[in-house]
């Protein structure tokens, strides 16, 4: 099991280039981790700057030939849950129960006859980001870990401490959410039509 | 963009050469889209796939669905101001390489 870094002096010796030139490569992929984390990009930009302070203290703690985005990934993990317990920004518990009941009522047909249009569509991409934005937290990080970072499931369970059996639910679950929440925007861009009222029992 | 299967197959039929269901198909599919199946499984469910009409759409539905998600990466990235930042805070603490 991969762990966080830990606490370094202050005065533990500049890592090497290798392990710079690696770790700063990949700070666009740990900036969108922290997005999908903290949904703000103030919170954001902390879980990075202490991501990158505490890895480069910690750089000994790195195995070289690992992969570093998985390890930066655990960093910044473990950074925002700090950043959480202290309170410093209040950040809202994502209400999991209520997601999952929505993602129960996805109808695939619904979601497919919804969706098609608007993949072909060139403008997609801003609703997609849009949509991710307001997925619950612990839907929306496996989702960008695995579909926009390309972790396997594996190091998506390693980075964020639980089975992998939940990571593929949440996947599961997160995309389909992904999904009706992107219909919707299909809907209301008038793109498709809205979808038919269930008749009375 | 997968190649259609050559012949219709009923929505829900069961393939008993391939020892696997739409049902068993469409749980493992995203599994399969993300290669996350064992060799033998893959193989069987491509089968299918290959087979079923049903399969085959939900298949390209997700997979032309997953390719638009994994498009908008490149349009997020760390703003310079703050990589400027974490260089800066990493010089000030003695930890440029």
């Amino acid at each position: 099991m991969m762990t966080d870094a830990p606490e370094a002096a202050a005065s533990a010796p500049a890592p090497p280039k290798w392990f710079s030139d690696a770790a700063l490569a990949a700070m666009d992929d740990v900036y969108r981790f922290a997005r999908s984390l903290t949904r703000d990009p103030v919170d954001a930009e902390d879980v990075v700057q202490d991501t990158y302070l505490r890895a480069f203290r910690s750089w000994r703690t790195f195995q070289q030939g690992t992969d570093i985005k998985r390890w930066l990934f655990t960093i910044a993990r473990n950074a925002f849950l700090r950043s959480r317990e202290r309170g410093q920004r209040e950040v809202t518990l994502d209400d999991d129960a209520s997601a999952v009941a929505d993602a129960q009522q996805a109808q695939e047909a619904w979601l497919r006859g919804g969706l098609t249009p608007i993949l072909d569509h060139a403008d997609v991409g801003p609703a997609i980001t849009e949509a991710l934005a307001a997925l619950p937290e612990s839907f929306r990080s496996v989702v960008v870990l695995v579909d926009l970072e390309d972790q396997p499931y594996e190091a998506a369970a390693e980075v964020l401490g639980i089975p992998i059996g939940t990571v593929r639910s949440r996947l599961f679950r997160g995309r389909k959410l992904l999904q009706e929440r992107l219909v919707q925007h299909a809907i209301d861009a008038g793109l498709v039509p809205a979808r038919p009222s269930r008749s009375p029992a | 963009m997968m190649q259609e299967p050559s012949t219709p197959d009923p929505k829900r039929q069961a393939d008993p050469q391939e020892h696997l269901d739409c049902d068993a198909a469409l749980e493992k599919l995203f599994d399969f889209l993300d290669g996350e199946l064992d060799d033998s499984l893959e193989t069987r469910l491509t089968a299918h796939v290959a087979r079923c009409r049903h399969c085959f759409e939900q298949t390209d539905f997700e997979r032309r669905f997953l390719e638009a998600v994994s498009a908008v990466r490149d349009a997020e990235q760390c703003p310079k101001a703050l990589r400027e930042r974490v260089l800066a805070t990493l010089r000030a603490a003695g930890l440029e390489a």
